[in-house]
């Protein structure tokens, strides 16, 4: 199959790829730059845990195809602490306990950085309703609500 | 110690930062040099006879490096936990049993490659008719998957006490009820995955999520004949186990690809294959049969357990022996006569899922002892209070009974937690319902003697700098145990957690703990850590008690220092004091091991209590959590955040059970193939109110007092929620999961003509 030229940029770096058209961004991400964080739970955009962020919005990087994020930004858990400094939200799961197995956080995480983005302080429905594709299983859910509204109540 | 500043805190834990960075490697993100990726072919049919496997067209395409058939394996192609009779690979001329059994594999340059030449294998099969349920299984004439299982029977249990047919006979009210619970996957979110390569002197390296590594190097050994010193099975930061991994899952296949193809081989499951591939909750049929006096009092309660084991053994026993004793859960009834069963089947599998066996015992006991309050009209919470196993009773054979009863205590919390019972709205179509169940949850306290294993070792070492490791074979699933064996050590030394370093789950490295289920972790790992602490900290205060010329017993552990007790300016730094024991070649490093108190296969026990309010829409079959409380004793809690993280994760996995959760196969045959058809809870499903509470009553030999709570957490809310649903609409429900549809259904039946 003949591969195509794209530039993708992600976390604020540019790197010349050259794909095969039918990869998903999540399989570029993981195996053409080792950006491993970004996690594949079902390849079906059922699960959000390869949530990323295309032009600040969230998507399933598994729904994506490559050559679609040709010159846009897309934004990965590696990207969000900066030299070291955790992000606001980082913090947040850290101190409620909101990752345990730590599978779904890379993709909750992301997603939840646009949701304040857009909405800086949302109701516990908003979050609910904005989290209700990443799928959970071992928090309930619960803490990671807990640490969201924290971050959020502070108006970062 | 004169004060604990570690062990009862919500500490950030020691994996938290790497996972919330996107920084911790998972198996699957693995990458080596050579690493090529695998691929299996699995059988379309659930019971069919393979004529003819053809892989030359597989063979052929650019970048597979092998194709691997039955022929190609070395050993005897069998392994399994309890009984060793699963096959790696079905070879020509063999049946296969389900749809996960494995027929061939591919090894090939990248993942796509190794698809499509999976894809490209040509498999020639006999389809044969399958057995699709445990009665079909057991009826006469059925085939038998298993030569050493006539008429498919897996295992069976039976508990006698007194006698059930005179104290029926006495009985003022009897009540029975069948209750059908289904097939609930674990749906953690990473996949089965490893990676195997062999070394330069031919040693294979496993290094796969999983929650046994000893169990695994095992199978590998029996599976492909390799020496059992030949084989290092290591465990990853595991995303999510609840007993999926617990049996060896791709790590025979894996530990094959690698040692034919002799490259470095990944294998990742997709999420369809995991669907079909490992071991899930055991699907129940169960009668359940209780008499009582007409003031309440239980006489005799009498039962039958059919659960469908699916095509192998693997953990099936001991799923049965823990649905038996909780038939019983805790409350104290004179004569008891029940009996389990395991039927083979060709089904999916069946195996250890959190609970293992107990959850579906809980929905028949607790909605059956509701079935009687209202026979009696009487307060379902008075009925279980009235029954309440009394303290120092021993409740079976393998409890060891040592557990304070805190069945009173946990009654205050929960009626205080959940108020007065709500009102419903006025002209609603809402009905309210309420319900309080009680639980008696266990967790492993000793041995596994039917495989001879006993014993759980865990070791400690201070380096020259006084920075400490922690070794253990225990396996971080997401339950914390990392943090909480970090914790210990950190009480123990007095040292800040940072200066903790935790090492797991490595089946040559860490001392052997067995394996990780069962809720046995803290209790084992915790008191073996304790017992190599303690050496150590003998050998530190010997050196130390000479350098400052006092005894060793008028010292103490306090802020990263070593002080004399009262004299508290005269100390020295742990730093310091570790590299003077480290120049003069004092044992730094101990390996505590821990035997329980009866070496046979015991349990601890603990106590829970769950209430649920719910409104249900008997115009739109909607229901609504308004509140759900879980109090359980834990012992100690020794990380409340991490703690009620295992109430809230239980609780909802409970709550999807109940309500959602139903992976349904026609005759053999995956219907529920993705998260589309399988649901599961969403940040969206949690109940309105939500609270959870830790009580401690300690444990007389746990560490720091401490019980086993993670599998708890998931028995007690899927009969809560269903009694508070029956008590809304006032039927009985039989089946779970029990949705919109089911709630539609029941009110129709009771008002035919309407709706």
């Amino acid at each position: 199959m003949t591969r195509h030229s794209l530039v993708l940029k992600v976390n604020g770096e540019s790197h010349a790829l050259q794909v095969e058209p039918h990869r998903s961004l999540l399989d570029v991400l993981r195996e053409e730059l080792g950006l491993t964080g970004t996690k594949k739970g079902c390849d079906a955009g059922d699960c959000g845990a390869c949530t990323v962020l295309l032009d600040g919005a969230p998507v399933n990087a598994c729904l994506v195809l490559a050559v679609q994020a040709d010159g846009r930004e897309v934004s990965t858990i590696e990207g969000v602490a900066r030299d070291g400094q955790l992000h606001p939200l980082q913090e947040a799961f850290i101190e409620h306990g909101a990752a345990q197995c730590g599978f779904c956080t890379p993709g909750i995480l992301m997603n939840s950085i646009a949701l304040l983005r857009e909405t800086p302080s949302p109701t516990r429905t908003e979050i609910q309703e904005a989290l209700s594709g990443n799928l959970c299983r071992c928090t309930g859910y619960v803490q990671i609500i807990e640490a969201i509204e924290s971050v959020a109540g502070a108006g970062k | 110690m004169t004060h604990e500043s570690i062990i009862g805190k919500g500490v950030q834990r020691v994996d938290a930062r790497g996972k919330v960075t996107g920084q911790t490697k998972y198996a699957g993100d693995m990458q080596m040099p050579g690493m090529h990726h695998g691929k299996i072919v699995f059988s379309p049919h659930p019971r069919a006879r393979v004529l003819e496997i053809d892989c030359r067209a597989a063979q052929a395409m650019p970048g597979v490096k092998t194709v691997i058939t039955a022929r190609d394996l070395p050993g005897t192609n069998r392994y399994g936990y309890d009984v060793a009779h699963r096959p790696v690979l079905i070879p020509e001329g063999e049946e296969t049993r389900y749809i996960g059994d494995a027929v061939a594999m591919v090894v090939a340059a990248s993942a796509e490659l190794a698809s499509r030449a999976a894809a490209a294998v040509v498999v020639r099969y006999e389809v044969l008719p399958a057995l699709t349920s445990p009665r079909q299984a057991m009826a006469a004439g059925a085939y038998q998957l298993h030569a050493e299982a006539a008429g498919n029977r897996c295992c069976t249990r039976e508990f006698v006490l007194g006698d059930v047919a005179a104290a029926f006979g006495k009985a003022e009210v009897v009540v029975e009820h069948t209750y059908f619970t289904p097939r609930q996957e674990q749906a953690f979110l990473e996949t089965e995955a490893g990676l195997a390569y062999q070394d330069d002197a031919g040693v294979l390296h496993v290094i796969s999520s999983l929650q046994d590594p000893y169990g695994v190097a095992d199978d590998i050994h029996l599976a492909l004949a390799i020496p059992k010193s030949r084989i290092h099975v290591k465990g990853t930061i595991v995303g999510g186990g609840f007993g999926g991994k617990l049996n060896t899952t791709i790590q025979v296949h894996l530990a094959a690809m690698t040692c034919l193809a002799k490259v470095p081989v990944m294998l990742v499951l997709s999420r369809e294959e995991s669907f079909v591939f490992h071991p899930k909750r055991h699907p129940t049929e169960i009668r359940l049969k209780l008499g009582a006096g007409r003031d309440g009092t239980l006489h005799a309660l009498e039962g039958e357990v059919i659960a469908d084991a699916g095509p192998y053994s693997g953990r099936s026993p001991e799923v049965l022996g823990l649905t038996m004793s909780a038939l019983l859960g805790p409350y104290l009834i004179p004569n008891v006569a029940t009996r389990a069963e395991a039927i083979y089947t060709n089904n999916l599998d069946s195996g250890a899922f959190r609970g293992f066996g107990a959850p579906q015992a809980a929905i028949a006991r607790e909605c059956l002892l509701d079935k009687l309050a209202r026979a009696l009209a009487m307060d379902p919470l008075s009925l279980r209070r009235k029954n309440f196993i009394a303290p120092g009773a021993r409740p079976t054979s393998t409890m060891l009974g040592d557990s304070p009863v805190s069945l009173e205590l946990l009654t205050e919390r929960i009626v205080e937690h959940m108020g007065p019972r709500p009102s419903a709205p006025a002209n609603s179509s809402k009905r309210i319902g309420r319900a309080i169940c009680f639980d008696m949850p266990v967790f492993d306290v000793g041995a596994i003697p039917v495989l001879g294993k006993s014993g759980v070792g865990a070791t400690v070492e201070v380096h020259s700098d006084g920075g400490v490791s922690v070794y253990a074979g225990g396996t971080e699933l997401g339950q914390g145990i990392t943090t909480i064996l970090a914790q210990m050590a950190a009480e123990q030394f007095a040292l800040p957690l940072e200066r903790i370093r935790v090492e797991m789950s490595d089946s040559w490295t860490s001392p052997r703990a067995g394996r990780t289920s069962a809720s046995r972790l803290t209790y084992g790992l915790g008191n073996a850590l304790l017992l190599a602490t303690g050496r150590v900290r003998k050998t530190l205060l010997a050196r130390a008690g000479q350098m400052l010329e006092v005894a060793a017993d008028d010292l103490l552990f306090e802020d990263a220092e070593i002080r004399i007790k009262g004299v508290p300016a005269k100390a020295l730094a742990f730093a310091d004091l570790a590299q003077v024991c480290w120049d003069r070649g004092d044992q730094l490093r101990e390996e505590g091991w821990f035997r329980s108190a009866e070496d046979r296969y015991m349990y601890g026990h603990t106590f829970m209590a769950a209430a649920a309010d719910v409104a249900v829409d008997t115009a739109t079959g909607e229901i609504e959590i308004l509140k759900l409380a879980n109090v359980l004793d834990m012992g100690r809690v020794l990380n409340p955040v991490m703690a009620y993280g295992q109430l809230y994760g239980g609780a909802i996995q409970s709550l999807g059970y109940g309500l959602m959760e139903n992976m349904v196969t026609v005759d053999g045959l995956q219907k529920t193939p993705s998260f589309a058809e399988y649901a599961i809870p969403t940040a969206l499903d949690i109940p309105q109110q939500f609270l959870a509470e830790g009580v401690e009553t300690p444990y007389p030999t746990g560490p720091y007092g401490a019980k086993g709570i993670g599998e708890a957490a998931l028995n007690c809310t899927t009969p809560t929620l269903l009694n508070a649903i029956a008590d809304a609409l006032g039927v009985e429900i039989n089946a779970i999961p029990f949705a919109q549809e089911h709630v539609l259904a029941a009110v129709r039946e009771q008002n035919p003509t309407s709706v």
